[in-house]
C-alpha cells in the first residue's frame, strides 16, 4: 500500500470520519470550526489526487471500482472549491443566527454531520466507476441534503423539503431503471459478469452494446438524473429547495449538487454515442432539455419577486445552457465544461451575498431590498457582480463560455436552437439587469449600514469575482488542457 | 421454476390493483415487497447461493417488516392512516389501473431485450408496477400515500432488475437496498415533522410556494 493508492479511499473518509466527529462536538462555534478544517483537509487531498490525475492519467483503486479521471478530477475541482468557500461562508452566515440564539447546539450538529456526510456522498458520485454505485451516491446525496432544507423546520421549508425528497427520490429511482437498462443492453455482448456496469468496461464494449435498450435506458437516465440536476420541465422542485434552504445550503446545492447529477447523465453520453453509431441522437435530447430550460427559466425570471428563488431560476438557465453545450458537441462540450465552473463559482458568491442581504433586511423580497450597496457596501457590491456574471456580460468567463457554445452552435449549423439560446439569454439580460439594478441603488432608504467588516467577507466576496474576471480574459494553459482532456472523455474520442 | 416465477407476478399485478383501490394500504404495500423478495430466490441461474438467499431474507425483512412498522409509527398519532378524498376516486382508480395494465403488456412487447426472459410477464408486470407507483405519487393527497407509492414503484423496478437484468454484482444490490431503506427511514422522520408543523399530513395543503 502506498500514499497514492490510499488517496481516493480518503477522499471517501475524510468527509465520513468529519461527519461522525461533529456529532460529538459541544459549541455550535466549534462545528463550524472543525467542518471548515475538514473541507480544507479534503480540498488539500482532492488537488493532489486531480494534479497527479493530470500528469500520469488515471488513477484507480478498490480493484476498478474506484476511478478518477479527468473529467472526474475536474469536478471533483470544482466541487471542492465550492465546498471549501461554503463551509467558510456557514460560518459568517450562523455566527449571526447564533448571536441570534436561532443556532442552538443540536441543530449546529445536525448541520455539521449533513453537510459532511453529504460531501461524502456527491465524492461517491464522481469517484465511482461502477455506474450502480454512481446511482446509490446520488441517492444518498438526496437523503443527506432533505433535512438540510428543513434545518429550521419553519413550515415552508418542510413543504419544499417534502418535494424535494418525494420528487428526487422518483427522478432518482428511474435513472436506476435506466441503469439496469444498460446492464441488460450489455447482456448480449462478451463481458464478464462481474464488470457489468463498470463504466471503463462498458465504453471498452460500447459499439457492442444493443442500440433499442440503450436508447430506452438514457430516456429514463435523463428524466431521473435530469430532474436531480434541475432541467426543464422537471425543475418544480428547485427553486422551492433553493429559498428555503439556509444560504450555504443554497449555495452548496447549486453550486455543485445539479452538477453532480448532470455528471452522471455526462457519463452516459459517449456510451450511448457509441452504442447508437454515433449518430448524434443523445446530443440532440440533451440540446432540446438545454434550450427548455432556458426560455422556461427566462420566463420565470422576468416575473420573480424573491430574490433567492430568482437565483435558483438563474440555476435552471444555466445548467440549460451546458446541456445545450454538451448537445452541441465539439467546442460546444469544451465550453459547457468551463461554463461548469463558472456557473458554480458565480451562484456560490450570489446565494452568499442573497443569504447575508436576508438576514440584514429580514425578508428576500427584492422590493423590500432596496439600497444594499449603500447598507450592507461587500455584499450589495458582490451581488450585483454576481448578477452582471451571471446574464453573460463581458469580460466574465461566464460571458466567454456562453459566447463558445454560440459559436459552436452556429458552426454546426444548429441555427434554431442558437436563436432560441439568444432570445432566453437577452430576456434573461434585460430582466436580471432591472431586478438587479434596483436592488443596488434603488430607493432611499436611511437604515444605517453594517457596520461590522471583517477580512473573510472581503475574500469570500472579491476572491470569487477576481477568478471569474481573470477566467474571462485569460485561460490559463494548463486549465484549457485539463478541460481538453475532459472534453474528449465526453466526446468518446481516445 | 417458470410456473412458481409466474404465480408471484400475476400475484403481484394483483396485489398492484389492490392497492389502487385501497384506502389503507401500508399493509398490501408490505404484502407487495414481500412475495417480490422471493424472486431472487426462484430465478437463480447459478443455483441458490447464500448471497442470493441473504439478499432476499433482507429484503423481506425490510419491506415486510420493517418499512410497515416505520410508517405505522410515523402516522401512529395522525388520524390519517386512510385516505379519505384521493384526487382520484378509487373505482376511476381501479379503471385507469387496467388501462395502465393493457398498456403495459403493450409497451413489454415494444421493448426488445437481449438475452431469454424468465417469463413473458416480467416486463409487463414490471411496468404495470412502476406506472402504478408513479400514479399514486401524483393521485393521492397525503404524504403517507406518496411514500407507499415510491415504495410501490421501488418494487417494479426490483421486479425488472431481478427478472430481466440478473447479473448486477451483490455489492450494488446492497447499497440500493441500503438506499431504500435509508429513504423510507428519512421520510417516516419527514412525515412526522410535518405532521407536528401542519397538524396534518396533506400534501395538497402545503401550497405556499409558487412561481
Amino acid at each position: 500500500m502506498t500514499v497514492n493508492s490510499l488517496q481516493i479511499p480518503s477522499l471517501l473518509l475524510i468527509p465520513l470520519v468529519g461527519a461522525v466527529v461533529c456529532l460529538a462536538l459541544a459549541s455550535p462555534g466549534r462545528i463550524l470550526g472543525w467542518v471548515i478544517g475538514i473541507a480544507a483537509a479534503y480540498s488539500i487531498v482532492a488537488a493532489a489526487v486531480a494534479a497527479r490525475v493530470l500528469s500520469a492519467g488515471a488513477v484507480t483503486s478498490a480493484g476498478g471500482w474506484l476511478r478518477i479521471d479527468a473529467l472526474s478530477a475536474y469536478h471533483l475541482a470544482v466541487l471542492s472549491a465550492v465546498f471549501l468557500l461554503s463551509s467558510v461562508f456557514a460560518r459568517v452566515y450562523f455566527q449571526v443566527e447564533a448571536e441570534r440564539g436561532e443556532f442552538p447546539p443540536a441543530r449546529a450538529r445536525q448541520f455539521g454531520a449533513l453537510w459532511l456526510g453529504a460531501l461524502g456522498a456527491i465524492t461517491l458520485v464522481l469517484v465511482s466507476n461502477n455506474l450502480g454505485f454512481m446511482w446509490v451516491g446520488l441517492e444518498a446525496t438526496t437523503l443527506t441534503t432533505a433535512f438540510l432544507i428543513s434545518l429550521h423546520r419553519t413550515p415552508a421549508s418542510l413543504e419544499a423539503m417534502w418535494k424535494y425528497l418525494v420528487m428526487c427520490s422518483v427522478g432518482v429511482a428511474f435513472a436506476f431503471m435506466g441503469t439496469l437498462l444498460v446492464a441488460a443492453s450489455a447482456r448480449g455482448s462478451a463481458q464478464d459478469a462481474t464488470d457489468t456496469l463498470l463504466w471503463t468496461s462498458l465504453i471498452e464494449h460500447a459499439t457492442s452494446l444493443s442500440p433499442a435498450p440503450v436508447k430506452a435506458a438514457f430516456i429514463f437516465l435523463l428524466v431521473g438524473y435530469g430532474t436531480k440536476a434541475g432541467l426543464a420541465p422537471l425543475h418544480s422542485w428547485l427553486p422551492d429547495a433553493h429559498s428555503q434552504a439556509p444560504a450555504p445550503v443554497s449555495a452548496m446545492f447549486s453550486g455543485f449538487l445539479l452538477n453532480a447529477a448532470l455528471y452522471c447523465i455526462l457519463r452516459y453520453v459517449p456510451l450511448v454515442e457509441a452504442a447508437t453509431g454515433a449518430s448524434g441522437w443523445a446530443h440532440t435530447i440533451l440540446m432540446q432539455f438545454g434550450v427548455l430550460s432556458i426560455l422556461v427559466a427566462a420566463v420565470f425570471i422576468v416575473l420573480q419577486g424573491d430574490l433567492k428563488r430568482l437565483l435558483a431560476y438563474h440555476s435552471v438557465e444555466h445548467l440549460g445552457i451546458i446541456s445545450l453545450g454538451l448537445g452541441v458537441g465539439g467546442i460546444g462540450t469544451f465550453a459547457a465544461l468551463f461554463h461548469v465552473l463558472n456557473h458554480s463559482l458565480c451562484k456560490t458568491l450570489g446565494f452568499f451575498c442573497a443569504g447575508r442581504l436576508g438576514q440584514i433586511f429580514g425578508t428576500h423580497e427584492m422590493e423590500k431590498m432596496s439600497g444594499t450597496v449603500r447598507r450592507a457596501p461587500v455584499w450589495g457590491v458582490g451581488l450585483f457582480g454576481s448578477f452582471l456574471a451571471l446574464i453573460g456580460m463581458a469580460p466574465f468567463s461566464l460571458f466567454m463560455s456562453e459566447f463558445q457554445i454560440l459559436k459552436g452552435a452556429m458552426d454546426r449549423h444548429f441555427y434554431i436552437s442558437a436563436g432560441l439560446f439568444l432570445l432566453g439569454a437577452t430576456i434573461v439580460f434585460t430582466g436580471a439587469l432591472r431586478h438587479a439594478i434596483s436592488m443596488a441603488w434603488g430607493g432611499n432608504s436611511t437604515a444605517p449600514g453594517e457596520q461590522k467588516q471583517g477580512a473573510w467577507n472581503n475574500i469570500l466576496v472579491y476572491g470569487p469575482l477576481a477568478v471569474l474576471l481573470a477566467l474571462g480574459l485569460w485561460m490559463p494553459e494548463p486549465l484549457r488542457d485539463w478541460l481538453d482532456q475532459a472534453a474528449r472523455l465526453v466526446e468518446g474520442v481516445p | 421454476m417458470p410456473v412458481l416465477v409466474n404465480g408471484i407476478l400475476i400475484a403481484l399485478i394483483l396485489v398492484g390493483l389492490l392497492i389502487l383501490g385501497a384506502s389503507r394500504m401500508i399493509r398490501l404495500v408490505a404484502l407487495q415487497g414481500a412475495l417480490l423478495s422471493l424472486m431472487p430466490l426462484l430465478i437463480t441461474p447459478h443455483g441458490l447461493t447464500w448471497r442470493v438467499a441473504a439478499l432476499s431474507l433482507g429484503s423481506m425483512i425490510l419491506k415486510g417488516i420493517v418499512f410497515p412498522r416505520l410508517l405505522f409509527r410515523a402516522v401512529k398519532h395522525a388520524q390519517v392512516r386512510r385516505e379519505l378524498q384521493p384526487y382520484v376516486g378509487y373505482s376511476s382508480s381501479m379503471v385507469i389501473g387496467m388501462a395502465t395494465l393493457a398498456a403495459s403488456f403493450w409497451l413489454g412487447g415494444q421493448l426488445p431485450l437481449p438475452g431469454e426472459a424468465v417469463s413473458d410477464l416480467v416486463l409487463p408486470a414490471a411496468l404495470f408496477t412502476i406506472l402504478s407507483g408513479l400514479f399514486l405519487v401524483v393521485a393521492r393527497r397525503k404524504a403517507l400515500t406518496q411514500v407507499l407509492g415510491f415504495l410501490v414503484l421501488e418494487n417494479g423496478i426490483f421486479t425488472f432488475g431481478v427478472a430481466v437484468v440478473g447479473g448486477i454484482p451483490f455489492l450494488i444490490e446492497l447499497g440500493v437496498l441500503m438506499d431504500v431503506f435509508v429513504a423510507v427511514f428519512v421520510m417516516g422522520i419527514a412525515l412526522q415533522q410535518i405532521n407536528q408543523a401542519f397538524e396534518h399530513i396533506d400534501a395538497d395543503q402545503m401550497n405556499s410556494l409558487k412561481g
